[in-house]
């Protein structure tokens, strides 16, 4: 990486980390009205619904069709169902991503090109994780575990003619570790803002950072040609196994996750969360690589379907 | 505060994936965008052998042109040159102000007049979907135009079609000039002419390094319609534009004793082409496997000769020559 473009990627991150940390501010002070106090609803077992919806930019590159990135940005939405104690946390989720991207590369001082790809990506996630006593407090809950994340990508792009339908499958068996501090505030605070001084109440907080590293890597990827003359048996050619003919699975390349979540609890039991996530994947394939990543910033609501 | 630069310094540390990927391959670099499509044909291109083409001769005689100060105009130039040495219309250089063409129609005489079909044969033709179509000789031959592979038709409309030529002595269909697409509706017409399930050809593909490496065979096969089926006599009327997906209906006639070829031979096209991009952002496309006949012989790709030889005649553009012939064919 060149110092301008190392300089550009930063200052890219900054803003997207900065736009987080000033929601996460704003959440804070919507907290600070009467109504708001710690929830005594929450037991020890919590059953959640999750919705979650976000702005993302990813940024992918296949090098059986292109050595060029795609960048662009689309819309997040999910849908979970958790279950969380102290000592133990399991979530099922789906979720898809929606991008409208282009490739990047140098401008021409003749005629400049245009043209945009869609990428959809389609995701299934299985989570367990346990409580490291050892290492954890009444501060810090640590936890580790797995998740196993399926991921679909459907890419539409006319500028690969033959080629323009892009399909790859990642999956990836992950270990997780997952640091969940308690950052309530228990008792009233003032702020003092020259004009302002808005009085902020006790809430109930929690900051969470999870990592999730790639232990058993899978992708599905197309054969040596990318496109292929399959079999044709007349009208009933079905046409999903013609575009998938000769992909194959191979184990191989490694995925990255990250994601930072901050929650604040409603009196009810209910909780919302502004998180950042970073999710990347090298999928090495048998013949040539697919490259992912994305930089996401959603808004999460938590309802709490059952308590115990 | 501290806090915060936490944050910052997890997020930062965490979420850079430039940093593990390889590095960014983008240039507008003449010679690195010349070797990366070079070495793109070379490892997937499908008929190398078949056309005796020596790819190293090729770069050593191209690459010598470019240098790294050459213009995007006389990059495109070289590329679509080296290209063209591929002697194939699926291969194709596309950037925004031009797309490279080998134009294989251009290279022989032309056999299809729009004009003298629409005044001379069928001047109230019906149009049933892509299809254009009518009685010719009396009502004794029906004929129908289907200009291109990548138009569809419905089900309907094709047994609304071959149900008003029921009571024919056969049918024409005119394929000249139909540059192809959609290979799917190649056995969607051809079935509607065919009594059994029938093997017609092979499809092999690049799946090594080696010019000569390919993978299995693949079947082509043609499966009677259970819809409306026409089983007399059919000329299928072909020329030099006759391309890709109609040089697979072409091939694919060879094996059912009641269709005949007409005119003059295929354009060819029978590698099913590819797409991709160059570090520059331009476009290019090739082919990247070969059709074969049941014998296993490649000849698609320069073309699938007609049955009977027929040329139109450019000094009278009252008659089609090729029509004629046909006609006499089914009604002898």
């Amino acid at each position: 990486m060149n110092r301008n473009t190392f300089y550009t990627e930063f200052l890219k991150r900054a803003s997207l980390i900065t736009v987080f940390l000033f929601f996460m501010g704003l959440q804070g002070k919507g907290q600070a009205n009467d109504n708001f106090v710690i929830p005594d609803t929450l037991s020890p077992t919590n059953y959640y619904t999750q919705l979650s919806l976000g702005l993302m930019s990813p940024i992918y590159r296949d090098f059986a069709t292109s050595p060029l990135y795609y960048r662009g940005f689309g819309l997040y939405g999910s849908s979970a169902w958790l279950k969380h104690s102290e000592l133990k946390e399991r979530v099922f989720k789906m979720d898809v991503g929606f991008s409208t991207t282009s490739a990047v590369f140098p401008e021409s001082d003749f005629i400049n090109l245009n043209g945009s790809a869609t990428w959809v990506n389609l995701n299934l996630s299985y989570q367990r994780l346990w409580k490291l006593k050892s290492i954890s407090n009444i501060k810090n809950n640590v936890k580790v575990g797995g998740v196993v994340v399926i991921s679909q990508n459907v890419r539409l792009n006319n500028s690969l003619y033959n080629n323009a339908l892009g399909l790859e499958n990642v999956s990836n068996a992950m270990a997780s570790a997952q640091l969940m501090r308690d950052i309530s505030r228990t008792e009233t605070k003032q702020l003092n803002l020259l004009i302002f001084k808005p009085i902020l109440k006790p809430v109930k907080r929690d900051v969470r950072f999870q990592i999730n590293v790639g232990i058993l890597n899978f992708n599905y990827r197309p054969g040596y040609a990318y496109s292929y003359d399959s079999e044709l048996v007349g009208t009933e050619t079905n046409p999903f196994s013609w575009a998938l003919s000769n992909y194959k699975w191979s184990m191989n390349g490694w995925r990255l996750n990250t994601q930072i979540e901050y929650f604040t609890y409603l009196p009810n039991g209910n909780a919302r969360s502004l998180a950042y996530v970073w999710d990347a994947a090298h999928a090495p394939g048998k013949f040539e690589a697919f490259q992912m990543a994305s930089h996401r910033i959603q808004y999460t609501l938590y309802f709490n379907r059952k308590k115990r | 505060m501290r806090r915060i630069l936490l944050i910052f310094l997890i997020l930062g540390l965490t979420s850079c994936e430039k940093v593990l990927f390889e590095p960014d391959l983008a240039t507008s670099d003449p010679l690195k965008n010349f070797d990366y499509l070079w070495n793109e044909v070379d490892r997937k291109y499908s008929y190398f052998e078949l056309k005796n083409i020596d790819w190293n001769q090729v770069r050593d005689t191209y690459r010598p042109m470019l240098s790294a100060n050459s213009t995007d105009e006389e990059l495109f130039n070289v590329l679509a040159a080296m290209l063209n040495s591929l002697r194939d219309d699926h291969t194709n250089l596309i950037s925004s102000f031009n797309v490279s063409h080998f134009n294989v129609a251009l290279r022989s005489p032309e056999n299809y007049h729009d004009r003298t079909i629409e005044e001379y044969y069928i001047p109230n033709a019906w149009r049933t979907g892509s299809l254009k179509h009518d009685f010719l000789s009396n009502g004794d031959v029906g004929y129908i135009r289907y200009q291109s592979f990548a138009l569809g038709f419905g089900e309907s409309q094709m047994d609304l079609v071959l149900n008003r030529y029921r009571n024919t002595k056969g049918l024409i269909i005119d394929l000249r000039e139909n540059g192809g697409g959609s290979i799917f509706n190649v056995p969607k017409l051809l079935g509607r002419f065919v009594e059994t399930k029938t093997q017609v050809g092979y499809s092999i593909t690049r799946n090594g390094p080696e010019h000569s490496d390919f993978g299995d065979p693949e079947n082509f096969y043609i499966t009677p319609s259970e819809r409306v089926r026409y089983l007399k006599p059919v000329i299928v009327l072909i020329d030099r534009g006759s391309f890709s997906a109609t040089t697979f209906f072409a091939l694919a006639t060879k094996a059912f004793p009641n269709i005949i070829l007409m005119g003059d031979t295929t354009g060819g096209g029978g590698g099913l082409p590819n797409g991709g991009q160059l570090p520059n952002g331009w476009s290019y496309r090739f082919s990247i496997s070969q059709l074969l006949d049941l014998s296993g012989n490649n000849y698609a790709e320069d073309g699938v000769p007609a049955d009977i030889e027929v040329a139109f005649d450019w000094t009278d553009l009252t008659k089609d020559e090729i029509i004629e012939k046909a006609i006499d064919e089914i009604t002898k």
